[in-house]
């Protein structure tokens, strides 16, 4: 596991602010109230137990899904106002996101899954392969580069998502338990990668995990519980399991 | 036997709706084949020279009836066609079911029983109610069917969800035979199964040769078996020339594409060719009948106005409507099979497609390339089934030396393409629906 670096000063400027968010599905309250900020180049973790709101926070502050009530703001645009358009052109341009599985076009292979997001943005082929290939050497699997997603293992194909959230040079990557489908040492090289990319090109990461190691790879911690944000520490996973037990 | 059907209607109620829809889809296509099959059974049990006051007299000589039966048999394909496709909704998912009861102990025997149950209870519905109709419509025109009618009948309203019940029992058997890889992912569709049919019909074409040249008895017809042994020959064919086709133009594709939906699309074909070979392969051999059947029927009734025979037109026009009659119904049907597949497609795919939306692939691309997946293979198609249509007219025109040859049929495959686009763009709700982020919260 890598060591942590630096946290961004506090003086950081929110590039993500998100306030009283409230969403539910059905009679089911995911999120009640919660209020978060992501600072540029930071890396946040939202740990929490399952169920706790993890993942609907993260689709709301992408832009995935609105919130019932409370305001995401990003760049001076509130998400909440932009229409559906605009909210995919962010998702494309400034936005990269990863799910725990099933990003990934199985009928294309690494390459062109990972040159998808390029010919969106209207580059021609060519040019977006080989911008591909290079996001592929830096996540280590080139040689995967002509294999479907069925034809890799998780490791691999987390780490083709990888590439594939940040090949647009996003500010933002939004990671949904990117790991959570992986064992220990798959995990470790998809977190290496990302955080080491992220720090490399101070892209902003929010990272939602169950697991402590994983959230330990954070500049900062916050932890989810039904539906609120409460402050981070050290072993949030398991304090926050021996609480439920309690 | 009691319990299976009682598991297999618990796991049909605890299912998702789209297992209502096959339900209903598979009670229509059996309710449509037994309705041409007791029809087929009614016409064929009449005998000798009769007069019938319906249809223009094109019942009562047992020449034109066997024409009638053949016709009524011919649209049985694209009905059994389409009540297969209804099968296959849902198919992965309920595989994976049945793979997991096999898992969970139970039997080959049971998850066969189980299976079939789903299926035969609807195609039994189906064929219930297509009885009852029939039998609706027999007593509104006063016709009684003669005693050895009813037998055929009650064998139709039987064989129907005994057929269904075989096939369903015969898909599973991968499933029995490995559960666990079922349980785990999907197995993409191969194209053996039309090269099975190809050595049927081979060997049915020999053995057919084999009884002309050394006939045993005089019970055996091979004349039949050969045009048993052509139509298998023909629809094996078309199969693994839509399947093939699609294989070149997706890889071909998928080479050189530079727009987003068409390398999608593109690669989709590629990866899993033979996913809709056998809805293209039916749609491309109605396409052959229909542009034949439009040239030949201007032709016929450009002859016949010529000859000046009023008084026959009208039992030459019900014959060729009742002809058109059939392949209009088989165009419909084989576009219903499209759209059912196309929307069984996005289906089972749509957590991967609400994946798609969330990473910031529009909508519009995605939907783009569900049309195109239609198009792509069937645009080249098409028109090559259209060209083998003309040559059918043509050569009739030709033989009849008629003065005029009509351009109107070669509108036809215009048209079956533009039926096709709209039949699959009737799935586009659906992506909609499939690509909603609700469905990133279930696994």
């Amino acid at each position: 596991m890598s060591t942590r670096e630096p946290r961004p000063s506090p003086e950081s400027s929110a590039l993500i602010s998100a306030h009283g968010l409230r969403k539910s599905y059905g009679r089911t309250e995911a999120l009640r109230g919660a209020s978060l900020e992501l600072r540029e180049g930071e890396i946040l973790a939202v740990a929490g137990a399952s169920g706790s709101g993890k993942s609907t926070l993260l689709h709301c502050l992408s832009g995935i899904v609105r919130p019932d009530e409370g305001v995401v703001t990003y760049g001076g645009e509130q998400l909440g106002l932009l229409p559906e358009g605009r909210l995919g052109e962010l998702r494309r341009s400034d936005f990269g996101v990863v799910f725990q599985f099933g990003q990934l076009i199985p009928e294309l292979t690494a390459l062109d899954n990972v040159a998808m997001p390029l010919l969106l943005a209207g580059m021609r082929r060519g040019p977006a392969q080989q911008q591909a290939g290079e996001w592929l050497e830096r996540f280590g699997v080139r040689g995967q580069a002509e294999l479907r997603p069925g034809e890799m293992s998780g490791g691999q194909s987390q780490r083709v998502a990888l590439a594939r959230a940040l090949v647009t040079g996003p500010r933002v990557v939004f990671a949904d338990e990117p790991t959570g489908a992986l064992d220990t040492l798959a995990g470790e090289q998809v977190m290496t990668a990302l955080v080491h990319t992220a720090r490399e090109s101070a892209t902003a990461v929010l990272l939602i995990t169950h697991d402590a190691q994983v959230a330990a790879y954070a500049d900062r911690e916050v932890v989810m519980s039904d539906g609120v944000l409460r402050s981070g520490s050290d072993d949030v996973v398991g304090q926050e399991a021996a609480r439920r037990e309690g | 036997m009691k319990a299976d059907i009682r598991i297999a209607w618990i796991l049909a109620r605890g299912s998702e709706r789209r297992e209502w829809w096959r339900a209903s889809l598979t009670l229509i296509g059996a309710l449509l084949a037994t309705g041409s099959a007791l029809a087929a059974v009614t016409v064929a049990a009449v005998s000798g020279q009769v007069s019938l006051p319906y249809a223009h007299g094109l019942l009562d000589r047992p020449g034109e009836r066997a024409g009638v039966v053949f016709t009524l048999v011919l649209l049985l394909v694209p009905v059994l066609g389409f009540l297969g496709q209804c099968a296959r909704i849902g198919a992965v998912h309920r595989y994976r079911r049945m793979a997991g009861l096999r898992l969970a102990g139970a039997s080959p025997g049971q998850v066969r029983r189980i299976a079939a149950a789903e299926s035969a209870i609807a195609c039994l519905a189906g064929s219930s109610a297509g009885l009852a109709l029939f039998l609706g419509l027999l007593a509104l025109t006063g016709h009684t069917p003669r005693p050895v009618a009813w037998a055929g009948l009650v064998a139709v309203v039987v064989a129907v969800p005994v057929a269904a019940a075989l096939v369903s029992a015969l898909a599973l058997r991968h499933v029995v035979a490995a559960p666990l890889e079922y349980a785990r992912r999907t197995v993409p569709s191969a194209g053996r199964r039309a090269a099975l049919g190809f050595l049927i019909a081979a060997t049915s074409i020999a053995l057919s040769a084999l009884l002309l040249l050394f006939p045993v008895g005089r019970r055996v017809t091979p004349p039949v078996l050969l045009v048993l042994a052509l139509v298998l020959l023909t629809g094996a064919g078309a199969i693994w020339a839509a399947g093939a086709s699609a294989a070149f133009i997706g890889r071909t594709l998928t080479r050189r594409a530079r727009r987003p939906a068409v390398l999608i699309a593109a690669s989709r074909l590629a990866h899993d060719p033979w996913a809709a070979a056998r809805t293209h392969a039916a749609l491309l051999l109605v396409t052959v009948v229909a542009v034949g059947f439009v040239g030949v029927r201007a032709v016929l009734l450009d002859t016949l106005t010529d000859s000046a025979r009023p008084m026959s037109l009208a039992f030459y026009t019900t014959g060729i409507d009742l002809a058109g009659s059939a392949v209009l119904v088989a165009l419909a049907i084989s576009a219903c099979a499209l759209a059912v597949g196309t929307a069984e497609s996005l289906a089972t795919r749509r957590r991967g497609l609400a994946a798609q939306a969330a990473a910031g692939v529009p909508h519009r691309v995605l939907a783009e390339a569900v049309l195109l997946e239609t198009a792509l293979p069937l645009a080249p198609a098409l028109l090559l089934a259209g060209l083998g249509g003309t040559v059918v007219y043509v050569g009739y025109a030709m033989i009849v030396v008629t003065a005029s040859v009509p351009l109107l049929p070669l509108l036809v495959p215009v048209a079956v393409l533009v039926l096709c686009l709209l039949a699959a763009a009737t799935s586009l709700p659906l992506l909609r629906r499939a690509v909603n982020p609700a469905e990133l919260r279930f696994t």
